[in-house]
């Protein structure tokens, strides 16, 4: 049995715990987040005949990059960077997390998430910074919490590019 | 080999110094021609660096090793010292985990031997503890005769280990994990990662020195003590109070890990199937002290002294039982005693192992010793003596009275305002011999015997006859009068006693005339005072007649007056019980 720790990181109410809660396992409520300020779920994913378990640590939603508590980061194999595509502050603001993570962690894979991709109406996130972000070689998922969509897609994905790091 | 170097190497600067070049370069050639190329070679071993590096390093072991005396060693301390200090100085933290596996028990032997004093003085703070727990303890202390300290001790040995997590220690990842038989561990992963991030949170959130960790939570009886190595960290749940060699236990259980895998624990990348082979070790912190402590101490209070004590508390407890159901039952029957008619209990107690009992008794009154069985009392530990005495009380004067008087069955009596009543007919003989002894009875003012009949008054009267006739001679209508109320008196008396009375009535005759006339005359006289009384009594008297003509005669004849006299009716009561 593989293990690995991610982290989740992203501004206030950007739909982070909402995202896992309904695809992960948890014995913790999410009054951790305002008490510790991360919460510990699991989640086992299957990337060919390779099962992972996911520790997932769910960081407490932080505006800047300075509200990031660098020790809870230690050790992740991957992130996931949650971004609310019906605000575009918090895309830039997940811009700088990953700065601080990777200052942190080093180049371990990470995926972007625009959550609440249902919300199309109110959406604020144009193909052209889409593309731009593209550009740094990042991979975007769209994903909503509400509908389920892309959150499977999300987990897959990190594994599988943590898993070509973990043979490699 | 080497001693010959310098000499070649001192050789050459001397040379030059000749004035004709070609020739002494010739004649160089011509002497040294074969050496030439040794010297160069000589020369270029001792100028370049890179091979003087690699010649030296091959005989610097040797020559090290070969050093026997402390000047080598005198030589390099201070550049060694000077290294580690700058080691230290520049990051400490590959020589404090190169040392970690050393170190720890080394420190710990030197505590161990520090704290052995402190115990001391631990345990003199303890004694002035003055908690309700305390308090408890120290009853408990004088109860079992053990020093407070022990007695604490006791109390607060008592722990097991139910779960171990091995948590690689960067990761926050659980690495494998132990639990004691029955003890449910929920999602032991998601459990280390959470304390792992709380560890993160203690020593982020509160400033402590660089080296400050979370060593324990509490959560009422159970503890998480987590213990740190640089690699991976130990968390284990107690339930109760562990001592401290716990600790010690744990501390030498990472070190071996850390020694064992150490590299898995560097290249750990998420594969925790490497770390299987730690449940011996993690297994052994799976310790458990239940209470054996206090068995032991039960085990040793067994003690003849305790086995003696013992047995006399259970004699004392049987003899005690015994003594308090004599008690009760001799209380029981004095008491009795107290309340029984005839007998007055003057004193008793105890007098050379045996009861004693005095007291005057009443010869009418009932039997001490058949009192005695009745309350179970045994009659061999008890002496009695009993002063006989005549009871007043109107029970006994009235049983004393019968007893004398010895009254007919015709005869009630009984007492009423301390008096003796007499209810009833009886003969005249027992009426005077009662009224005369009555005056002589103890408790008994006087005698009633208003309601006594005497008999004679109906068997006495002689009812007269003219001669040869059956009607009476004039002038006792008076005397026949008085035996009717008698006789109705007699009725009354009989209903009131249950009793059937008959009157026997006997017709008599004198002696003159012949028999046959005498018959007749007899029961014509009868008949005729049977027909008289019978139309005189409300109630039917139970009459029979017996004409005994001059057969039985009333008195022998002399006199004219004796004839007379036989010419008569008499009477007698006979009584029987109603059926």
């Amino acid at each position: 049995m593989i293990q690995k720790k991610i982290c989740m990181l992203g501004s206030f109410a950007v739909g982070k715990t909402s995202l896992v809660r309904r695809f992960v396992e948890s014995i913790y409520t999410d009054k951790y987040h305002t008490t510790v300020g991360v919460k510990i779920d699991k989640k086992t994913v299957k990337v060919g005949e390779q099962e992972t378990t996911l520790l997932l640590w769910d960081l407490e939603g932080s505006e800047t990059e300075h509200d990031l508590r660098k020790s809870y980061l230690r050790g992740a194999s991957g992130y996931l960077l949650v971004a609310d595509g019906t605000r575009k502050d918090t895309l830039y603001q997940v811009l700088s997390l990953q700065l601080r993570a990777e200052e942190a962690l080093g180049p371990v894979p990470f995926l972007l998430l625009l959550n609440k991709s249902d919300l199309t109406d109110m959406w604020e996130i144009d193909e052209r910074e889409r593309a731009a972000i593209e550009q740094k070689n990042w991979k975007i998922i769209n994903t909503s919490a509400k509908t389920g969509q892309g959150v499977e897609d999300a987990f897959l994905s990190l594994t599988e590019k943590m898993m070509e790091k973990h043979d490699g | 080999m080497q001693s010959d170097a310098p000499d070649v190497l001192d050789q050459e600067p001397a040379v030059p110094s000749s004035n004709d070049d070609e020739s002494m370069a010739e004649l160089r050639t011509l002497l040294l021609g074969p050496a030439e190329k040794q010297i160069a070679e000589v020369h270029e071993r001792l100028t370049d660096p890179q091979r003087q590096l690699k010649e030296v390093s091959h005989v610097l072991p040797a020559a090290i090793r070969s050093r026997k005396d402390d000047e080598l060693t005198d030589a390099l301390a201070p550049t060694v010292t000077a290294a580690l200090q700058q080691s230290v100085r520049k990051n400490p933290k590959p020589l404090a985990d190169a040392i970690f596996p050393i170190i720890g028990p080394a420190i710990r032997k030197a505590i161990a031997a520090a704290l052995s004093g402190m115990v001391q003085s631990l345990n003199q703070s303890m004694t002035y503890s003055l908690s309700i727990k305390g308090l408890q303890w120290r009853l408990e202390a004088l109860r079992t005769g053990k020093s407070f300290a022990e007695v604490v001790l006791l109390k607060t040995l008592r722990y097991r280990v139910e779960q171990v997590f091995l948590i690689h220690k960067e990761t926050g990842l659980l690495l494998h994990k132990a639990s004691a038989a029955g003890i449910k561990v929920q999602d032991a992963d998601m459990v280390s990662a959470m304390l792992t991030a709380i560890q993160d949170f203690v020593h982020d959130s509160f400033a402590t020195p660089k080296d400050d960790e979370l060593e324990t939570l509490q959560v009422g009886e159970l503890n998480v003590w987590i213990e740190r190595g640089p690699l991976a960290v130990l968390a284990v749940v107690i339930r109760g109070n562990a001592p401290q060699d716990l600790r010690t236990l744990l501390q030498e259980t990472l070190e071996r890990i850390h020694l064992q895998f150490g590299q898995e624990l560097s290249e750990f990348k998420g594969d925790s199937s490497l770390f299987e082979d730690t449940s011996p070790l993690l297994e052994d912190c799976l310790e458990a002290h239940y209470d054996t402590g206090q068995d032991a101490a039960t085990r040793r209070r067994v003690t003849p002294l305790t086995i003696i004590v013992s047995l006399l508390v259970i004699g004392m407890l049987v003899w005690g039982f015994f003594w308090l159901r004599d008690k009760r039952r001799w209380d029981g029957y004095v008491e009795r005693l107290r309340n029984e008619p005839g007998i007055v209990v003057t004193e008793n107690g105890r007098r050379g192992g045996k009861r004693f009992l005095s007291g005057l008794r009443d010869p009418l009154a009932r039997d001490p010793n058949v009192l005695m069985q009745e309350f179970e009392v045994n009659p061999n530990d008890v002496v009695s003596h009993w002063e006989p005495f005549q009871s007043l009380t109107p029970e006994f004067a009235l049983l004393r009275a019968r007893n004398l008087l010895r009254p007919p069955v015709t005869v009630n009596l009984s007492v009423k305002d301390g008096a003796l009543e007499a209810e009833g007919f009886a003969t005249h003989e027992w009426v005077m011999e009662t009224r005369r002894a009555a005056h002589f009875l103890p408790g008994f003012a006087e005698i009633h015997d208003e309601k006594l009949l005497d008999l004679n008054r109906i068997q006495d009267p002689l009812l007269m006859f003219q001669m040869d006739r059956s009607d009476l001679v004039p002038g006792q209508d008076e005397k026949f009068n008085l035996l009717v109320g008698d006789i109705k008196r007699l009725q009354a008396i009989a209903v009131e006693l249950k009793k059937n009375v008959r009157l026997e009535i006997f017709g008599h005759a004198d002696g003159t005339g012949t028999d046959a006339r005498n018959a007749a005359l007899s029961e014509e006289r009868a008949r005729a005072i049977a027909t008289a009384l019978e139309s005189n009594l409300p109630k039917w008297p139970n009459l029979t007649i017996h004409a005994v003509g001059s057969r039985e005669r009333v008195k022998e004849e002399v006199t004219e007056a004796d004839r007379a006299t036989n010419r008569s009716v008499t009477f007698k009561v006979v009584a029987t019980d109603v059926q």
